[in-house]
């Protein structure tokens, strides 16, 4: 393959598309709509994040405020916890919309994460948001078909092919060429986009220096080049093989069709009747059921907690609870915090593995579908998939779970097992000791691990060109001129 | 220059080509005439190495097409029946983008030049192909058969639709590009043409090579008797 004639053929597609006024009207819709939605979705997450910050800062403040008490009753007055989005949220919305925002962290309990976007619309939220990763997923494909549905036939038709074949050009330099040439042209839709989303991000000092994020955005510029570059390669390549443009036209819009709803829809709905999950009541209740069996902490005769009560009493040679070196009580609910964390993380380990298989099984269609390739690696390298999520809600529950055991520590260490409840004047701790507690700041996965999660996207859209290569590469032969 | 030995093309039980033997020399127009069918651009596109032989060679230039497609390509150029090229390019964009393709890199001088030669005024080298007349862009295919320097040029039914004076225009540059020392193979219905311009003349019928004439020996009414007979 000569890199020069590829060059020459692809400058004409160029040439001959930018010369259609047509092509000029649907570059500037398209660049109109992805900055668009650029721009409205980086306001939202500009505001999103404004409000996190206050309201974080609001709860913190409540929580130092608190007056010298009975840690067991700060650690019911509870923490609230809002979900902090990852700065290149803007880029692809993914779950983000769908999943809750704030949580209210107490002891014994783990509250589920509410107020998605989703729950707090009127509805229309279920028509589909404008985001740039839909649009780059969904609509510009339709552009790029469009565009080279007839690169192929219409040189057929017009017996163009021929004298191009006859000034020596192969076909794999032809389809190439071609594909490249469809390639820049889609370039020119998106670019611009693409550079202002990196202004977007130099212009947020958190993102500022953060190498981690700005590598996360260069990955996904890559996967997105090499989306459309597949893209390209496949409508130049079906144009090749059809009779007519109507054929190929048809045929492109029948792989749109495949890639963005028939293929999604079924895994989805294979993945969902394979690994069934249980419902939220189910979840609930199996953990409830679980917990009733491991016994009651706040019952003094329970024979978990008897059990207990009574080792305590021979290892440190008292006959009361009272004469014990710490808080009784504050053992007791440490003991019980740590049960019915296990019991929950037990049963949220078991569900975590049911949605990754029903993950798994639509990740798995990606080599089958670069569509669902692009999709997962937009929404994980934009922060905006469920592993980024669910590393949100186990970072809640670990920061829950030392927010309990502290308060029991505390409990333990300060509160006299003389005292009648947790009203008593001796009941109540500094509130130094509120401050002392940490503030809740969620860790964003790092890189290395999204790239790890997302590894059979990346082979996918890496497999799709060299497979394409290889598929032009040898059925140059079988390709008819007319 | 071009030499077609016994080539053959089948498909399935169906002859299209038959043992058809030809030699086109050096500067020499050869004219097919033959139906619908009888196996012109059979042959032509065995030429082009665009269809593979059952049997028998097509060799140009002393070159093999089955064996040597990419090579034979150099010496050739190709003209359809209609040249439709890239409509929103302009006749010197066309011709600049096809003669790159055979690694030509012409100043847009040399490109007006060319489409001057082969008869395209000057007032439409910078129009765009669009709002060409059918003879235009015939004329726009012969400057890139010339511009590319071919040794010899196929052409399938290329004055097919052209008004009389530009299908004369037509054939005067055939002649001047025999003059010089282009092979040129023309399938055709036009009988009255192909006595004008050919120095051989071939009759087709159903794949076979029924008549061979020099046209020199044979009036176009005896021609047109002769083909009527024939097919």
């Amino acid at each position: 393959m000569k890199k020069r004639t590829i060059q020459i053929v692809a400058k004409q597609v160029w040439v001959h598309t930018l010369k259609n006024k047509s092509s000029f009207w649907l570059i500037s819709f398209f660049n109109i709509l992805l900055c668009f939605a650029l721009i409205s979705g980086y306001y939202h997450h500009y505001n999103q994040q404004k409000t996190v910050k206050a309201y974080s800062h609001d709860v913190r403040e409540r929580w130092e405020s608190n007056p010298d008490k009975h840690p067991h009753r700060m650690a019911h007055y509870g923490y609230v916890v809002f979900r902090e989005k990852f700065p290149l949220s803007f880029f692809d919305f993914g779950m983000d919309s769908y999943v809750g925002n704030v949580v209210f962290l107490e002891a014994h309990k783990q509250n589920t994460i509410n107020f998605s976007e989703a729950s707090l619309s009127n509805g229309l939220l279920r028509f589909g948001e404008i985001s740039v990763g839909m649009i780059l997923q969904l609509l510009l494909p339709l552009l790029v078909f469009f565009w080279g549905f007839g690169l192929i036939t219409e040189e057929r038709q017009h017996g163009t092919l021929r004298i191009l074949l006859t000034q020596g050009v192969s076909w794999q330099e032809l389809i190439i060429g071609k594909a490249v040439g469809l390639f820049y042209l889609s370039l020119t839709t998106y670019l611009p986009c693409f550079l202002l989303a990196f202004v977007f991000l130099l212009l947020d000092a958190s993102t500022y220096h953060n190498v981690e994020i700005i590598g996360r955005f260069l990955i996904l510029i890559i996967s997105y080049l090499s989306y459309f570059f597949i893209l390209s390669l496949l409508a130049v390549y079906v144009s090749s093989r059809s009779k007519s443009s109507k054929t190929s036209l048809v045929s492109l819009i029948g792989f749109w069709l495949f890639f963005a709803l028939i293929l999604p829809k079924v895994s989805q709905v294979a993945g969902k009747n394979l690994f069934i999950s249980p419902s939220k009541i189910e979840f609930d209740t199996a953990i409830e059921q679980e917990l009733i069996e491991q016994g009651d902490s706040h019952n003094p005769n329970d024979p978990h907690f008897k059990k207990i009560k009574d080792s305590l009493l021979k290892a440190y040679h008292v006959d009361s609870t009272h004469k014990l070196p710490f808080n009784y009580g504050g053992y007791i609910m440490r003991e019980g915090e740590r049960l019915s964390a296990e019991t929950y993380q037990k049963h949220q380990i078991k569900l975590i593995q049911v949605y990754q298989k029903q993950q798994n099984l639509i990740r798995l269609t990606a080599p089958l579908n670069p569509l669902i390739a692009i999709k997962n690696i937009s929404m994980a390298l934009s922060g905006t998939d469920y592993i980024a999520y669910n590393n949100f809600q186990n970072q809640v529950e670990t920061y829950r779970y030392h927010l309990a055991q502290t308060m029991n520590e505390l409990q333990m260490k300060y509160i006299s097992n003389r005292v009648k409840n947790s009203a008593d004047k001796n009941a109540r701790i500094e509130k130094k000791h509120w401050e002392e507690f940490p503030d809740f700041k969620a860790e964003f996965l790092p890189l290395r691990a999204v790239f790890m999660n997302e590894i059979i996207s990346f082979l996918s859209l890496i497999s799709w060109i060299i497979g394409f290569w290889l598929l032009i590469k040898y059925s140059g032969k079988h390709l008819k001129a007319f | 220059m071009l030499i077609a030995n016994n080539l053959t093309k089948k498909y399935g039980d169906k002859i299209a080509l038959n043992n058809l033997n030809l030699n086109i020399k050096t500067g020499e127009i050869f004219a097919l005439l033959g139906q619908n069918g009888a196996g012109k651009t059979t042959t032509i596109n065995c030429f082009l190495g665009f269809i593979k032989p059952t049997s028998g060679e097509a060799t140009i230039h002393g070159v093999s097409v089955t064996n040597h497609s990419a090579e034979t390509k150099q010496y050739i150029a190709y003209i359809p029946e209609t040249v439709m090229l890239y409509p929103n390019l302009t006749g010197v964009e066309n011709l600049a983008f096809f003669s790159s393709l055979a690694n030509f890199n012409y100043s847009k001088a040399d490109l007006s030049s060319f489409l001057t030669k082969a008869g395209l005024q000057e007032s439409a080298h910078h129009q765009a192909i669009k709002s060409y007349s059918k003879g235009m862009r015939q004329k726009v295919g012969i400057a890139i058969a010339v511009a590319k320097k071919a040794i010899a040029l196929l052409l399938d039914e290329p004055t097919s639709g052209l008004d009389p004076k530009a299908s004369n225009e037509f054939s005067e540059i055939l002649r001047e590009l025999s003059t010089n020392g282009t092979s040129i193979l023309m399938a055709t219905h036009d009988i009255f043409r192909a006595k004008e311009v050919a120095h051989r003349i071939g009759i087709m019928k159903e794949g076979n090579l029924v008549s061979e004439i020099e046209a020199k020996d044979i009036s176009a009414n005896e021609l047109e008797q002769l083909y009527l007979q024939t097919v």
